[in-house]
């Protein structure tokens, strides 16, 4: 959990908590001890960064300020980790009316800006540094209640939890063992940034003569005192000022770093060039397919190195045609689309083949070619339709937008095609429902309003990628008829990528079935599934339960990981049917007979 | 509509509860106020002169009874007389307060302009030069404290540069010109952190936006990428945004205490800390009042303006 812990800023705050916590020690000048003739004086030998408005020594004072400040901070931090935390895991853990006051009196606290609480509380209690530790934990006790009492809530439904209670533990037990533990990494992101944030604090209120009392050395107190003289002795400004500034930097990386560690995202790369623009085109394209793929090979950027997660694709579909693309989940169906689509992330390119929509090569044209494609003679249907829309905008302006894309059109008639493509796709009451935000509709009406959308342009191809594994049973029925109708009324060709093999039978003319990567299997979907010429089809086919059939059989083994691929036949670890040439070399696609090719080597030519 | 009166209701709920915290926190710490006030400079008072004031100050009828009456002067928008010149709380708090807010909307408006474009530009060039630089100086703009900047500027532009004067303030219907001039350092100083903090907010939702699912539907869709970027990730990215800068706009109503200080600029919060240091409590629960109410305004209309940038949110 804890990678990647930001070393410099560690190094850079270690170093000045190490100075503070060592200056007794250091044989520095007495930093309270007055001199009055030698005030305002430069640096020299005995006081390296001159004498203050006292004569004091300027480097002694700054570095007892960081002790002084640092102090005060790690108290204040302390105080407020223990409190707050020990309030936030009981509130959430005990329930009932503890949560109740413990969540209510964190609200009030938060009613009140946090220099207000302070100045409030140093007006009751008078200032000084034993005022400043309570003043500023209590300003800095919300953040550690919420953070350990959202732990206790998440923790609290886990199975674990609700598996030690029914084994008789002790609440305050449960509470100490499974969840302290848990909400460590958050908590300690909390201290580091109370800590920050109570040194910046503390120096403010010591500027303003209402935290550290003087003569006690403090950063604020410091600056406060050289804006008297700051046009006669500059430096003595800039001396605490820049310790401040360094400190808080220091401590606002380590911060980040934290909670980075505690809290990765992937790492980010820039999109790289496309390697692709420089090759040679390669075959023409098949006559009359709509999408002609050749040889299409993907590179995806991963933090232990590239990997390939489509290589050697090719496939054709034609006018009318549903073909579909099968195949278990991380197989390189997805990305195969989105490399058609030239929506891959980031961190993905092509790097070699080429994907012919009636004849232009998708892969070879300039963004703004293939923006005007997207939407217009090639659409697309994603999985999600509760993510794939935008909440904040009414669905009839999401269909309107794809319309306006691509057509000119004035606002009123843009709407009013809206509402025609509503009711072609099936939505009942078509004028009120495009009035409506994507919340406002069940599953199965959001990804209707997302095929509206795709077939808003009249596309030529569309690509629906698992366009019905989010809805239920019933609905799913109703959206493939939906795609099938408007197949059969447009002539469109129609790329489906599933995981479902009993959607593949009731919708596609042919069926691509891939593995790991590549296809293994291609052919019409009647004769594929009648009589599987691969292996891995066939064991694919035996896995899904059939209707009064035999009971489904699973695969033995996983699908090999992208960065260590067999050099033989992908599917040879996991395949009944293994000879030992499986292994020898890496077999290409074969012809079947009727159309059909595979990537079985016993298959006879 | 029943959301919004919820939310309403609770804000009303918190006022009050926040009011008696303010009333119980003067009144159960221990110590005598008027004895504290009056014994300012070392020497016990005499005891008729602290009766007297008691008496004045109403502190020795029974809590509850000073309660009513805190309650229902409030009610009246009574907040007491000051006790050090006896003018009403109030008039002193109506007087200054426009001061603060023009100061924390000078600094709001001054984030708002840099720190969006900048953030979103950072975000599209992500781990390009401009946004090196740009995340490495918001990085150091956050970590110099309010009151550093202040001084530092005086320093520079005031007493080096004979630009602008050190601090002060000059009313608009005065001298327009000469107000905006005094306004500028201490906006100036307040909104450097303020739009690191917006760079920072602004950059880190449009990266999370540029990401999601429905992005993806709108390149799919064919939309021109400049309209994507407006309608569907900026729109989307700055709902969080708004959210943290009108909180911060609202700490912000209690800590421009040190820029009032530095550059004696007559606000609300500078009237506190001196309130403070004299131990003026109707004057120090007065300020504290007013300004948790506006925080707690403030958050409703957060909420409110939230609700209607998204429809989700009003369930």
């Amino acid at each position: 959990m804890m990678r990647r812990l930001p070393w410099g800023a560690i190094a850079g705050v270690g170093l000045i908590a190490l100075l503070a916590l060592v200056a007794p020690w250091l044989g520095l000048a007495n930093p309270v001890a007055m001199d009055v003739p030698h005030r305002l004086a430069g640096p020299s030998g005995a006081h390296w960064l001159g004498q203050d408005e006292f004569g004091r020594d300027v480097f002694a004072r700054l570095v007892w300020g960081a002790r002084v400040s640092l102090t005060v901070a790690a108290a204040a931090a302390a105080l407020a980790c223990v409190a707050g935390t020990a309030l936030g895991v009981t509130g959430g853990f005990l329930r009932g009316v503890v949560e109740l006051l413990a969540l209510r009196a964190i609200d009030v606290l938060l009613c009140f800006p946090p220099l207000l609480l302070a100045l409030l509380v140093v007006t009751l209690l008078g200032p000084g540094a034993a005022t400043l530790i309570p003043v500023l934990a209590l300003v800095y006790l919300p953040g550690f209640t919420r953070v350990a009492y959202a732990g206790v809530l998440t923790a609290r439904s886990q199975d674990y939890v609700e598996a030690m209670r029914v084994l008789g533990a002790g609440r305050t037990r449960i509470m100490l063992r499974t969840i302290l533990p848990n909400i460590g990494g958050p908590v300690l992101v909390q201290v580091s940034l109370a800590m920050a944030s109570a040194v910046v604090l503390e120096s403010g209120l010591s500027f303003l003569g209402l935290g550290v009392v003087p003569p006690s050395p403090s950063w604020g107190l410091m600056i406060g005192a050289a804006r008297a003289t700051m046009t006669q002795a500059p430096l003595l400004l800039l001396w605490p000022c820049l310790a401040l500034t360094l400190t808080i930097l220091a401590m606002n990386a380590l911060c980040d770093g934290l909670r980075d560690a505690v809290d990765p995202h992937p790492a980010y790369r820039p999109a790289r060039w496309r390697l692709l623009d420089s090759l040679a085109p390669g075959l023409l394209p098949a006559e009359r397919a709509v999408l002609d793929v050749r040889g299409l090979t993907v590179e995806i950027d991963t933090p232990s190195g590239p990997i390939h997660p489509v290589r050697d694709l090719s496939l054709q579909v034609f006018p009318g045609e549903t073909l579909a693309v099968v195949g278990e989940s991380g197989s390189g169906k997805s990305v195969t689309s989105l490399a058609i689509t030239g929506l891959l992330p980031g961190a993905g390119r092509v790097t070699a083949g080429a994907a012919w929509l009636d004849g232009t090569d998708l892969l070879r044209l300039p963004e703004e070619r293939k923006r005007r494609l997207r939407g217009g003679a090639m659409a697309m249907v994603f999985q999600d339709p509760g993510s794939s829309l935008n909440p904040v905008h009414r669905v009839g302006a999401q269909i309107e937008e794809a319309i306006r894309a691509h057509r000119k059109m004035s606002g009123g008639r843009a709407a009013a095609a809206a509402i025609t493509l509503l009711r072609r796709v099936g939505i009942p009451d078509p004028a009120r429902r495009a009035r409506a935000y994507p919340h406002e509709l069940s599953g199965g009406m959001r990804q209707r309003v997302m095929i509206a959308i795709a077939i808003a342009n009249h596309p030529r191809l569309l690509i629906a990628d698992e366009p019905t594994t989010a809805l239920d049973v019933t609905i799913q029925a109703q959206v493939l008829d939906l795609l099938a109708d408007l197949k059969r009324e447009s002539g469109l060709a129609l790329l489906f990528i599933t995981h479902s093999l009993p959607v593949v039978a009731e919708i596609a003319d042919r069926v691509a079935v891939m593995y790991a990567g590549e296809i293994v299997e291609m052919g019409p979907t009647a004769e594929v599934f009648a009589g599987p010429a691969h292996p891995y089809t066939a064991a694919l086919l035996r896995s899904a339960p059939v209707e009064d059939g035999p009971p489904p059989v699973g695969i033995p083994g996983v699908v090999p990981p992208p960065t260590a691929l067999p050099t033989g036949c992908i599917f040879a670890p996991r395949c009944d049917r293994r000879l030992a040439e499986c292994d020898a070399a890496h077999p290409a696609l074969r012809p079947a007979g009727h159309g059909r090719v595979t990537r079985c080597i016993r298959v006879p030519a | 509509m029943t959301w919004f009166l919820r939310r309403l209701a609770v804000s009303f709920v918190l006022v009050w509860v926040v009011a008696s915290v303010v009333f119980l926190a003067i009144h159960l710490v221990p110590g005598d106020p008027a004895e504290l006030l009056l014994s300012q400079g070392g020497t016990m008072p005499d005891a008729s002169v602290v009766a007297d004031l008691r008496e004045q100050l109403g502190l020795n009828k029974p809590l509850l009874v000073q309660y009513a009456d805190y309650m229902r002067g409030l009610a009246h928008f009574d907040l007491g007389q000051s006790m050090q010149d006896d003018s009403p709380v109030s008039e002193e708090i109506l007087r200054r307060l426009p001061r603060t807010l023009e100061l924390i909307g000078a600094a709001g408006l001054m984030a708002v302009v840099l720190g969006i474009p900048l953030g979103t530009a950072a975000a599209l060039g992500r781990g390009g030069v401009f946004d090196r630089i740009a995340s490495g100086v918001a990085s150091l703009a956050l970590a110099v404290p309010v009151f550093v900047v202040g001084t530092l500027m005086v320093m520079l532009f005031a007493q080096t540069l004979h630009w602008v004067p050190a601090g002060g303030f000059v009313a608009f219907t005065q001298n327009p010109l000469q107000h905006l001039v005094l306004l500028a350092m201490p906006a100036g100083a307040i909104g450097i952190g303020l739009s690191a903090v917006m760079f920072r907010m602004t950059r880190a939702a449009v990266l999370d936006v540029m990401l999601r699912d429905y992005v993806r539907t709108a390149r799919a869709k064919g939309v021109a990428r400049p309209r994507i970027l407006v309608r569907h990730v900026v729109r989307t990215a700055l709902m969080p945004v708004i959210t943290v800068l009108a909180l911060y706009l609202g700490t912000l109503l209690g800590g421009t205490v040190l820029v009032e200080f530095v550059f004696n600029w007559p606000g609300l919060s500078g009237a506190l800390v001196s309130a403070v240091n004299a131990r003026d409590y109707p004057e120090v629960v007065g300020i504290v009042l007013v300004i948790s109410v506006l925080f707690v305004g403030l958050n409703f209309a957060v909420d409110v303006i939230y609700g209607l940038l998204d429809p989700r949110v009003r369930r």
